[in-house]
């Protein structure tokens, strides 16, 4: 669905050409390994070359210009996935064919092209009020966490499940590694970032494959650079008995995470099937859990199953009265059981399917979609198509589901509750 | 079927009032697989005091039950839609504003078949009082999951503060208390008043064929029997212009204070163009003032009185608007008095120049172009936007429009001192 052009060994170009959008996207992904430390400083270093660069010095300026281009969107972030992480330029500038003017697109590509290759360096190196004023605010976004209580559920389940390892890190670090950050630690990871790192381009929208690429060629001087794609599989989790942990915070409602560890992974070749398992479970308003726990029982709001694919890990995560924590975990329990015992019927997984299949396609009509989902299949197969896995979703059994179902393990119930409960 | 051609956007629209009085909107869009339909009815947590259809005296029914109608839709005798949905492959959901409640799927496959779904089930009411009792149930933990939700707590705070009135002060869902009193026969008698096709819309787009939609739709609704449409009285009571409250301070299980400042707007009686210029106008000023190129934002930010939580905006519809700046911060004080000082210096000092709305516009202008990329963005503000007679496809050659004087007019609208609130929720316990 992409066109991949190589620009340099490690630098490649992947090329949508649609008029499905009024807008053009880009995306630009440097991926490393991923290392804690290391996360603290690229969290902190993309917000610092989101600030200003040598052009626009005072992020205001380079706002107003951005304005100028008619509200060409800017930004960058950092993420993970597997044991990778991310730092992602993102870029969205409206099709001229749109506008009573032309050269949006150029001006915004030289302006990335700042934006990386040209920093705002004082004496050699990055701006040390800056710095500072962007470290503070990494620590205060991992700090915000705490205040989301649904995520801090997440987040505390992961960290006890899967302690200093991968599953369980932030994409920004620890507050300790951000604190500890100087101009310098910036400038090394910075050029380690440009220098070293594997680097993913996307672009989607109404322009010419050929001359975007002779272009991004001439205008980013990206070296070549030795990359090895490892896939990454989680190390098998012996489990040998359930956890219960429960944790309080002053709430009304008890958030109940119900993690569970599963062999299959993301390059597992069974992993199309534990996808269908985990929707047939709780991924969707059909799904077992949403008819049982939520509508037979009236027992919450929100209750559903997700599948953390890189790490091994299907999670069950309820929005419950605290006070029947106990009754929730066994229901949930039922339904597992009921999936290993096959019970599952034609209907739940022709709806599951259908679902998925409805997923991938919607996803494929926004170009960050398209990105996103591309960027991540490519990982098993660069011929990736939506209709390619919707197979793979297709040929899944009863029988798949019930082995998929059998090989999980109850590894944690985790619970935030209120002080009182 | 009239057909309206958009050529600057390459966009067009199909519209058809049929003669129950529904309102059918199409919007193909080329090179989409999905199709988004969403059935909406102009009734919303604010429609509490009306006259019931059939009846000749006013009545208030209890809070949430908008909401909760919206809940009870999904449930029928035979089981549950989303079931009917999923083996479909469509996906569907609902919500309910102040003054909206929508009905909706996505789908890439069975459109018809799915569409047949979304009108059935919309126009088939089914309501037990045992089947109202158990969702009880299931709203209460709705509602304990927005109670611990500083976000929300905060923006519905600051709403409650501003409103003394109006009943945008009241919870979308309502309370648990108030939805205990909630039974089949009111459900019943908020359906048969709000739910007649022509207090309705449909909006159908994405991949589509117009003629062949229209049709299906058209037949459906004349293969089935509605009563006349009537006039729906509403009553709202008269809002102040002063904010309810000044100063309101919440404590919560927080890591770090979050703050809101509230300003409510002064002219809401108007619809139409007049409506949308003053929208427009609201949001370029606040762009101008708050957003990411003006002092304000750089002083802040440098200062450290907000941090990536920082955003505002502007909420308008006939009879309410309110325009919110809000951040985690840790210095709330501070915050409050530079958004304080930058509206007084305005107020003083008009130094806003054709320069800056240019620019202002231009973003403004790129940023709805890039929104018509999101078929769900169309669909739920093509909607909101028409049952306020607005046009969202006139949004580009208003904002052309737009005069510095515009701008002072707005600004005038949200800028008087008594209108104002500040919401500040800090860490702490509840209970104490």
């Amino acid at each position: 669905m992409f066109t991949k052009v190589e620009l340099q060994k490690g630098v490649n170009l992947y090329i949508r050409k649609t008029e499905q959008f009024k807008t053009i996207t880009m995306s630009i992904k440097w991926v490393a390994e991923l290392d804690e430390k290391q996360a603290a400083y690229r969290a902190v270093l993309s917000n610092v070359l989101q600030d200003s660069n040598a052009d626009y010095p005072k992020q205001s300026d380079l706002r107003k210009a951005l304005d100028e281009l008619y509200g060409t969107v800017f930004y960058m972030d950092a993420g993970k996935r597997g044991n990778s992480h991310i730092v992602s330029l993102n870029m969205e500038c409206v099709n001229d064919e749109y506008l009573s003017t032309s050269g949006v697109f150029d001006e915004a590509m030289k302006m990335i092209r700042t934006i990386i290759f040209n920093p705002n360096f004082q004496d050699g190196t990055f701006d040390e009020s800056i710095v500072n004023r962007e470290k503070r605010t990494v620590i205060e976004r991992i700090r915000s966490i705490y205040d989301d209580k649904g995520r801090y559920a997440h987040k505390r389940m992961l960290e006890l499940m899967r302690p200093n390892d991968p599953a369980s890190m932030s994409s920004s670090g620890t507050e300790k590694d951000v604190e500890s950050i100087t101009s310098a630690t910036l400038l090394d990871t910075y050029k380690r970032m440009l220098d070293e790192d594997e680097i993913d381009i996307y672009v989607v929208g109404d322009i010419q494959e050929t001359e975007l690429a002779e272009k991004m060629k001439s205008m980013f001087g990206f070296t070549a650079r030795d990359v090895t794609r490892k896939q990454y599989v989680q190390p098998a989790t012996e489990v040998s008995e359930t956890r219960q942990v429960f944790e309080r915070q002053d709430m009304k409602q008890g958030k109940l995470q119900v993690g569970y560890s599963t062999p299959v992974s993301f390059f597992h070749p069974d992993y199309p099937k534990m996808q269908v398992t985990n929707g047939v479970l709780g991924g969707f308003a059909h799904s077992k859990l949403f008819m049982n726990v939520r509508e037979k029982e009236s027992m919450a709001y929100t209750v559903n199953s997700a599948y953390a694919a890189y790490y091994g890990i299907v999670y069950v995560m309820a929005g419950i009265d605290a006070d029947l924590e106990e009754k929730a975990v066994k229901l949930i329990g039922e339904q597992i059981d009921a999936m290993q015992n096959g019970n599952i019927t034609d209907l739940e997984l022709d709806q599951t399917v259908a679902l998925l299949t409805n997923s991938i396609r919607s996803a494929f009509d926004s170009a960050r979609g398209q990105i996103e989902v591309y960027d991540q299949y490519k990982q098993l197969d660069e011929e990736f198509t939506a209709d390619k896995w919707i197979a793979e979703w297709k040929a899944v059994s009863i029988e798949d589901v019930r082995q998929m179902a059998s090989q999980i393990r109850l590894e944690l119930i985790y619970l935030l509750s209120g002080r009182e409960a | 079927m009239e057909k309206i051609t958009f050529d600057n956007l390459q966009e067009t629209l199909f519209h058809e009032k049929l003669d129950n009085g529904l309102n059918v909107y199409i919007l193909p869009k080329r090179g989409f697989s999905k199709t988004y339909v969403t059935f909406t009815t102009k009734y919303g947590s604010i429609d509490r005091t009306f006259i019931p259809r059939g009846k000749k005296e006013f009545v208030t029914v209890p809070d949430g039950i908008a909401h909760f109608l919206e809940h009870k839709m999904f449930d029928k005798k035979e089981g549950d839609v989303f079931q009917k949905f999923g083996v479909l492959g469509a996906s569907a959901n609902a919500f309910t504003s102040f003054t909206r409640t929508s009905y909706l799927f996505s789908t890439t496959d069975n459109l018809y078949e799915n569409t047949k779904v979304l009108l059935d089930f919309v126009q088939e009411p089914y309501f037990t009082e045992e089947k109202v009792e158990k969702e009880k149930g299931i709203i209460a933990q709705e509602i304990t999951m927005y109670d611990d939700n500083p976000d929300w707590q905060n923006y519905f705070g600051t709403i409650q503060s501003l409103y003394k009135e109006y009943p945008v002060n009241i919870d979308i869902a309502g309370t648990v208390d108030t939805i205990q009193e909630i039974t089949a026969e009111h459900l019943y008698e908020c359906y048969e008043t709000f739910y007649h096709p022509s207090n309705m819309t449909v909006f159908v787009i994405g991949a589509v064929d117009p003629d062949e939609m229209m049709n299906f739709i058209r037949d459906d609704q004349n293969s089935k029997d509605f009563s006349e449409p009537e006039e729906i009285r509403r009553k709202y009571p008269e809002e102040p212009l002063e904010a309810s409250r000044k100063k309101t301070v919440l404590e919560m299980d927080v890591q770090r204070p979050k703050f809101n400042f509230g300003m409510k707007c002064s002219r809401t009686v108007m619809e139409g163009d007049e409506m949308l210029r003053q929208d427009l106008a609201v949001n370029l000023l606040l762009d101008i003032l708050f957003g990411r190129t003006s002092e304000f934002y750089t002083k802040a930010y440098n200062d450290h009185l907000i941090d990536e939580t920082y955003h505002y905006d502007f909420i308008f519809e006939k009879g309410y608007g309110f325009a919110m700046v809000e951040s985690d911060t840790e210095k709330p004080s501070e915050l409050e008095a530079a958004v304080r000082t930058t509206l007084k210096s305005l107020a003083e000092n008009w130094t806003i120049t054709e320069d800056d709305l240019n620019r202002a516009r231009k973003r403004r202008i790129g940023q709805f172009m890039r929104s018509l990329n999101s078929i769900e963005f169309i669909s739920n503000q093509f909607t909101q936007y028409n049952f306020n007679d607005m046009n969202l496809f006139d949004v580009v050659p208003t904002l052309e429009n737009i005069q510095v004087a515009h701008l002072q007019d707005a600004f005038k609208t949200i800028s008087n001192e008594d209108s104002h609130t500040v919401m500040t929720i800090i860490p702490g316990s509840k209970e104490d």
